[in-house]
């Protein structure tokens, strides 16, 4: 090891790649409603996850392929994270950071536990909770390697209103998340028209609130927040735009033009393909775009101002 | 000093934690078979007597995530228990619980077209339970067969939200079939055993007989025979001769489509856009419509009743009508969707929700829509005649009426 170089970043930005690769695969098995293709738990079909033959998981059925992934990411995630806070908790003086490393060893924790109880007790109400935790996980890796990086110390905290934007925005986008994982875990046993009428609301007030926060964002930070906090609006700004459009593409391919939207010569002649590529990778695509816009945001937040030094504190 | 600091880091992951715990408070109740409730209100039921229902249908059927069928039913127990339960791979990694995966977030784990989806639909789902289906190969009012309801699934019903199931292996498709018709059995097994309360005698004392008699010979099996008898039922169509000439047949199946004996341009439209009598609802929607009609006027009737001369038992039942009403007015919000129309299909867009070959488009002419206000031509067009229509029809979308030739090509959709 070289004396000296900070070893940290680097290891939190792997954090964050395979985090997303990892969020990816739980979009996926959602998807695919590949959770129960592994009816056993922390074991795969009785082998101890990793010795799981690794022929009959790659070329097994796609749904075995999507859950036994999931999970060997998860694990792989979990060890990152460890290994991450030895790092810090031998290295880093910095308070927050290692606040946030915590975070993430206490959150990669539970995760990795709801994600066996899902199994265990095969419930969706759980699958629900740990789709709402793996975005938090995400975000506080973000968060980390935002601070840990060459630029976190030079970022000028400009707080005020950009920074309130961003907080807000942060927020927004992870409520979002949470509205979105209820529309996707749809217990059909449980959820009525009327309450999936509420839910469709939220999301939609909720896209509403993330467009407009991430396009007040462009302005305010370009003026106000370091040269970064710009280009992260931006970068946000544009992704929202492609999210809005994922989602109009979500509903289509789930349940179709709403007959009387489009003119009649506009419709399409082909029926919905259930199972479709095309279908999954819109829906799976939103779900995770959404997660990147969340990552996007806390990004932003810091860029702006959020966990920078106080000058009253970092002096004392 | 330091704890201090965490703080902050932490609120952000305490406030996520406190969504992630508000949005998953409990475990989910198993899942369970609504009752029939807009029947059980209409025929003012007892609560009693509904739970008499709900016990003779769980001896019968069992519950969604364990579903039985007696051998009367003809229904293969086995393809029912791959379709029926929580979604799950079972030991030997075959999925389980396809209905719930596939078709219960629009049709309702009963099949009553109750599913968190259906609200935004348009047309609803199909409700199974009254064992009405539109698109199938046989006489108006008989069960579709077997392979209708698996072309169904692998088609779709194009122009709808529901999807083609073409990318699922033939078991799957198979299992889910199986169980589309269990729910239909169940549905309405369940509507005759509702209705067979109003024909109890006195001392009958309100309860069904629990007797292998009445509950599987005259309650049960009636059900399941039609559907056994679907496969007796296809229509027989008469080839379409060889050597028509593709013109002539336009041409008379347009006199025939505007002729009064078919009088297809009645709701169709004079120009075929579907922009005739397009007021009128289909037979689940329309079961809707008169209820609330029915609710509307007793409402007002009862409420312009004057108790002054009420005798005392009258008056009890005045208190009840408004009770039976309050109650229906509330069952409906919670168990009925806002009533549609099913506006008459535009014919010029090549868009056929039963499917577009020749053959199928004769089926509908020829037998209607089943459950919908389109009539069927039988009786009214001879058979030979109908191929007429057929052909007509297939030229609308092209804006050729009349015109087309035999020898002008097709598009690659329509050459099958
Ligand atoms: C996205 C919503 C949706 C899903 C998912 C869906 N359906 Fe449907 N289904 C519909 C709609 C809407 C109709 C009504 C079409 C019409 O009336 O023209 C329908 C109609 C039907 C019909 C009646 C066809 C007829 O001839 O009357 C059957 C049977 C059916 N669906 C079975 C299934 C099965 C089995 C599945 C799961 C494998 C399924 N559906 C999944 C929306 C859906
Ligand atoms: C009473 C009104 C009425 C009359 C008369 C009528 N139709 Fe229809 N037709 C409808 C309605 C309503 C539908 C849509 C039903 C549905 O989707 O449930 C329909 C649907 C159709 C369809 C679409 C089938 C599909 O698979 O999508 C065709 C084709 C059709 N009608 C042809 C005809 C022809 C030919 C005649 C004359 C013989 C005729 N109709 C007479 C009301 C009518």
């Amino acid at each position: 090891m070289v004396a000296g170089f900070n070893w940290t970043f680097p290891l939190a930005c792997l954090l964050v790649g395979v985090t997303a690769v990892l969020l990816c695969f739980g979009a996926l098995v959602t998807t695919y409603d590949a959770a129960m293709a592994v009816p056993d738990w922390p074991a795969t079909y009785g082998h101890n996850m990793f010795l799981f033959p690794f022929a009959d998981w790659f070329y097994g059925p796609w749904d075995l392929f999507l859950e036994h992934g999931h999970r060997l990411l998860g694990a792989t995630v979990g060890l990152i994270t460890l290994a991450l806070a030895t790092l810090v908790w031998l290295r880093e003086p910095n308070a927050t950071v290692r606040g946030l490393v915590a975070a993430a060893v206490l959150l990669v924790v539970v995760q990795g536990a709801l994600g066996g109880a899902r199994v265990l007790l095969d419930d969706k109400t759980v699958a629900k909770v740990h789709a709402c935790t793996g975005p938090l996980f995400f975000a506080v890796a973000v968060a980390i390697a935002a601070l840990t990086g060459r630029g976190a110390t030079a970022a000028s905290a400009s707080g005020g209103p950009a920074l309130r934007v961003a907080v807000a925005l942060l927020v927004a986008a992870y409520v979002q998340l949470v509205a979105g994982a209820q529309l996707r875990h749809l217990d059909a046993a449980v959820v009525t028209p009327v309450m999936f009428r509420w839910l469709v609301a939220i999301h939609l007030a909720g896209a509403a609130a993330v467009a407009g926060l991430s396009w007040a964002a462009v302005p305010l930070c370009r003026s106000q927040g370091s040269g970064a906090a710009g280009r992260w609006a931006v970068v946000i700004a544009a992704l929202v735009a492609c999210q809005l459009a994922l989602g109009v593409g979500a509903w289509f391919v789930s349940w179709g033009v709403p007959s009387g939207l489009l003119p009649a010569a506009w419709m399409p002649n082909e029926p919905l393909a259930a199972r479709s590529g095309r279908g999954a990778a819109v829906v799976t695509g939103h779900v995770v775009l959404g997660m990147l816009i969340l990552g996007g945001s806390v990004a932003l937040a810091m860029a702006t101002g959020l966990f920078a030094r106080h000058p009253a504190r970092a002096t004392a | 000093m330091t704890t201090m600091k965490i703080i902050p880091a932490c609120r952000l992951l305490i406030a996520g934690l406190c969504v992630a715990a508000a949005v998953g408070c409990g475990k989910t109740p198993p899942a369970y078979f609504r009752p029939n409730m807009v029947e059980a209100t209409k025929q003012r039921l007892t609560a009693d007597q509904e739970k008499q229902v709900a016990t003779i249908l769980l001896a019968m059927f069992g519950t969604p995530d364990d579903p039985v069928c007696l051998p009367e039913t003809g229904l293969d127990e086995a393809k029912l228990r791959l379709a029926a339960g929580p979604v799950r791979s079972d030991i030997v990694g075959r999925k389980n619980g396809l209905y719930r995966e596939h078709c219960a977030h629009c049709h309702g784990v009963t099949g009553d077209a109750l599913g968190p989806t259906a609200a935004f639909l348009n047309p609803y789902p199909r409700d199974y339970r009254p064992g009405v289906f539109k698109f199938k190969s046989t006489e108006r009012a008989d069960k579709p067969t077997h392979a209708d309801l698996v072309r169904l699934l692998h088609n779709g019903v194009p122009g709808t939200s529901m999807p083609s199931f073409a990318l699922l292996p033939a078991v799957q498709v198979e299992a889910l079939v199986e169980y589309v018709k269990y729910l239909s059995m169940r549905g309405e097994t369940e509507l005759a055993l509702m209705r067979a309360f109003f024909e109890l005698d006195d001392d009958a004392q309100g309860k069904l007989p629990e007797t292998r008699e009445f509950l599987v010979d005259e309650t049960l099996s009636p059900v399941a025979e039609k559907w056994r008898a679907a496969a007796d039922a296809q229509i027989q169509v008469p080839p379409m001769p060889a050597d028509i000439d593709m013109v002539a047949s336009i041409a008379k199946g347009r006199e025939l489509f505007y002729g009064d004996k078919a009088n297809c341009v009645k709701c169709h439209g004079v120009t075929g856009l579907g922009d005739g009598q397009a007021n009128d609802y289909d037979d689940w929607n329309k079961a809707i419509v008169e209820i609330g009609k029915e609710l509307a006027s007793g409402t007002t009737k009862a409420r312009e009743a004057s108790t002054a001369g009420m005798s005392p038992e009258e008056l009890s039942e005045h208190r009840a009508q408004l009770a039976w009403l309050d109650k229906f007015g509330k069952v409906l919000d919670g168990d009925a969707l806002e009533p549609r129309t099913i506006p008459p299909r535009n014919l010029r867009h090549g868009i056929y929700r039963g499917g577009r070959r020749p053959i199928d488009l004769y089926y509908r002419i020829h037998a209607g829509i089943n459950g919908a206000p389109m009539p069927a031509a039988k009786g009214t067009v001879p058979p030979e005649d109908i191929w007429h229509i057929v052909n007509y029809i297939r030229s609308l979308p092209y804006g050729l009426d009349g015109e087309l030739g035999a020898d002008k090509p097709m598009l690659a959709r329509d050459r099958f």
